[in-house]
């Protein structure tokens, strides 16, 4: 197994609505065991990007490849076999609120596998636990959980599969900032630990600048910048100066604010 | 690689039973193969566990590998793991660290009828409460609109006149005329033996205003209006615009409850009426095919037969069910839990409480009239 062959390469993608076009030729690949984090401006299109990486959206043109498999050529039985290598979390859960938190981990078990219900609990507890939630909320409904608990249950689902790659949709919106630290150290444990590649869109400033490896700006439909999100706070670039400003504002990170101007024209 | 496939080449366990080899993928997918394999084994202690040879593994794998370890009476903190590179380490320690918290795997919740039988009767108590009070409310927020009629939201009650009255009425109309043939066919049936035709159109006239046309378009209403009501208030309350309507100051019984009870209170009274005269047509064609009673015969005999106080005493019903229909669908929808199922649940909950509501009182209607001679 080549610990960096890519496991999502994204080519030349092309996303119109109508006139409105949003992607204008979109190009990176992920290696595998990488945290990548997708950012950008409200509506340069981040979601429907990773709607189409993992098969929801069709792109105008262009090919996604996750796992190696072209996601809107290659054969159904094809596709189906790679989404059951994937994880995804959507913004709000999407749990499945007539199920327990532990029924809803335990479907894509039941579904895909043929392992016995002793085995497929006790498989369930431990995803629970790795997405770090107590065990006495197994037995509880969707709607009796916090807003942190719920993104936590729905990794937990995520994960029930063993997936090979974690995209996540906006993992920290809405969380306390303790929780959302608590969430991101969370994600990169299972990157380090289970070798897990995530690839998440967010918002979180936080996130980036501490758990992240790879950082894809997403901008007049195009890749701004890519790379290590500490070189990409430094690059000479309004919307990205502007950014991250935000952060320097606060005081957060020294080290960073230094040389803010430096230009590579990346 | 081909050979790996057979779990005894991927888990050896040696003579002395000191020794566990692991070799090849170990996965989730390939569980149940490892399964009898896992469970069969007998490994003694001091026992060194060997991963050098593993080409994958992943925590679930790990998961059955420590409990199979566990179910043979081995310490995991006495393994000797060997050979394990060091993802496939991390993917074990992981495992290890969490399974104190799996140990304790919580009761299940257990379900009996008795219980069930005491959950649901206090269930259907609280509602019944929980109706009551919500009337009262209804009641004091339409005393307010008495005293400040400016209050009244007058474009909101249009609509729901429009979508409760105005849109409903092809559907009434062609229930209580199809009703209405049915009726005057069955009763034809029977008076044509004694050659008593024309009293069919007494038996559809009393028959009609009386009872069918109210309860047939009632319990209409019930499914398209009560149910609608629980749907809109229910998804207005998942969305929080309720809670914003009561932080804007405006008081949702105002602006929600008000205008969707009064419009139904209004329009079921006329779709009752509108319901009774397509009864009366839908009788008057079969009695022109089958009986041989033109329509003016018809007409006339129905101007003699049906007191005008039938007609009242149907239609004075209809405002009651309505506001019984109204005040159901609208409290199930205020009251509804905070998530998607809970909207389904409330909206199947209303047209069953509605039409029983309806049914109730038509009979309590039914004593009354009877005590008061109409």
């Amino acid at each position: 197994m080549n610990a960096h062959a890519p496991v999502i390469e994204v080519d030349g993608i092309v996303t119109r609505f109508g006139e409105n076009t949003v992607h204008d030729g979109v190009s990176f690949s992920v290696a595998r065991g990488t945290l990548a984090a997708l950012i950008g401006g409200s509506g340069t299109g981040k979601s429907v990007l990773l709607r189409e990486i993992i098969g929801l959206h069709r792109p105008t043109a262009g090919t996604v490849r996750v796992l190696g498999t072209d996601m809107w050529r290659a054969p159904p039985a094809e596709v189906a076999v790679v989404r059951r290598r994937f994880g995804m979390t959507f913004q709000d859960g999407a749990l499945f609120s007539s199920l327990t938190v532990a029924q809803n981990v335990a479907v894509p078990l039941a579904e895909h596998t043929t392992i016995e219900p002793q085995m497929r609990e006790h498989l369930v507890r431990l995803r629970l636990a790795q997405a770090g939630l107590p065990a006495d909320a197994a037995t509880k409904m969707p709607s009796e959980l916090s807003g942190g608990m719920r993104k936590r249950a729905a990794l937990a689902r995520a994960l029930a599969l063993e997936p090979e790659i974690l995209f996540l949709d906006e993992p920290t919106s809405g969380l306390d900032p303790t929780t959302a630290r608590g969430f991101d150290t969370l994600v990169r444990s299972l990157v380090d630990n289970l070798g897990i590649t995530v690839f998440l869109v967010t918002h979180d400033l936080d996130t980036l600048l501490t758990v992240v490896d790879r950082l894809i700006v997403l901008a007049d439909g195009k890749v701004l910048a890519d790379g290590h999100p500490g070189e990409i706070a430094r690059l000479d670039d309004a919307w990205i100066r502007a950014y991250f400003a935000i952060r320097t504002m606060v005081g957060g990170s020294p080290g960073r604010e230094e040389s803010p101007n430096r230009s590579d024209g990346s | 690689m081909r050979a790996d496939a057979a779990a005894g080449t991927r888990l050896t366990l040696s003579a002395d039973g000191l020794r566990l080899a692991l070799a090849g993928d170990w996965r989730l997918a390939e569980l149940p193969s490892l399964a009898p394999a896992l469970a069969g084994m007998r490994p003694r202690a001091p026992l060194a566990v060997d991963g050098a040879a593993l080409a994958a593994l992943d925590s679930a794998a790990a998961l059955a590998l420590l409990q199979a370890l566990a179910a043979a009476g081995m310490q995991a903190d006495s393994i000797d793991w060997q050979g394990f590179s060091a993802p496939h380490r991390r993917i074990v320690d992981d495992v290890l660290r969490r399974s104190a918290a799996l140990a304790e795997v919580p009761p299940h919740r257990r379900h009996r009828w008795l219980a069930g039988i005491g959950k649901h009767t206090e269930v259907i108590y609280r509602q019944s409460a929980d109706h009551l009070n919500f009337l009262g409310e209804t009641l004091m927020a339409f005393l307010e609109v008495a005293v400040a009629p400016r209050r009244l939201r007058l474009r909101e009650l249009t609509a729901q006149l429009e979508q409760a009255c105005l849109n409903a009425l092809p559907v009434v109309a062609l229930v209580t005329l199809l009703i209405g043939v049915v009726f005057a066919y069955l009763l034809g049936l029977q008076a044509e033996q004694y050659g008593a035709n024309i009293f069919v159109v007494d038996g559809v006239g009393i028959g009609m205003s009386r009872e069918f046309a109210p309860i047939i378009v009632a319990v209409i209403i019930a499914g398209r209006s009560g149910a609608a009501f629980t749907a809109q208030l229910g998804s207005m309350r998942l969305t929080e615009e309720i809670d914003a309507i009561r932080t804007l100051g405006l008081s949702p019984m105002q602006v929600l409850v008000v205008p969707r009870v009064l419009a139904l209170v209004i329009a079921l009274p006329l779709l009752a009426f509108i319901g009774l005269v397509a009864g009366l047509a839908g009788a008057a064609l079969v009695a022109d095919a089958m009986l041989g009673i033109p329509p003016a015969a018809f007409a006339e005999r129905l101007h003699g037969a049906l007191a005008i106080t039938h007609v009242w005493a149907g239609l004075i019903k209809t405002p009651v069910f309505a506001l019984a229909i109204a005040v159901v669908g609208c409290r199930m929808g205020m009251h509804v839990g905070r998530d998607t199922r809970a909207v389904g649940l409330a909206t199947t909950s209303t047209v069953v409480q509605s039409i029983v509501s309806v049914i109730l009182l038509d009979a309590a209607f039914a004593v009354l009239f009877q005590e008061l001679g109409i």
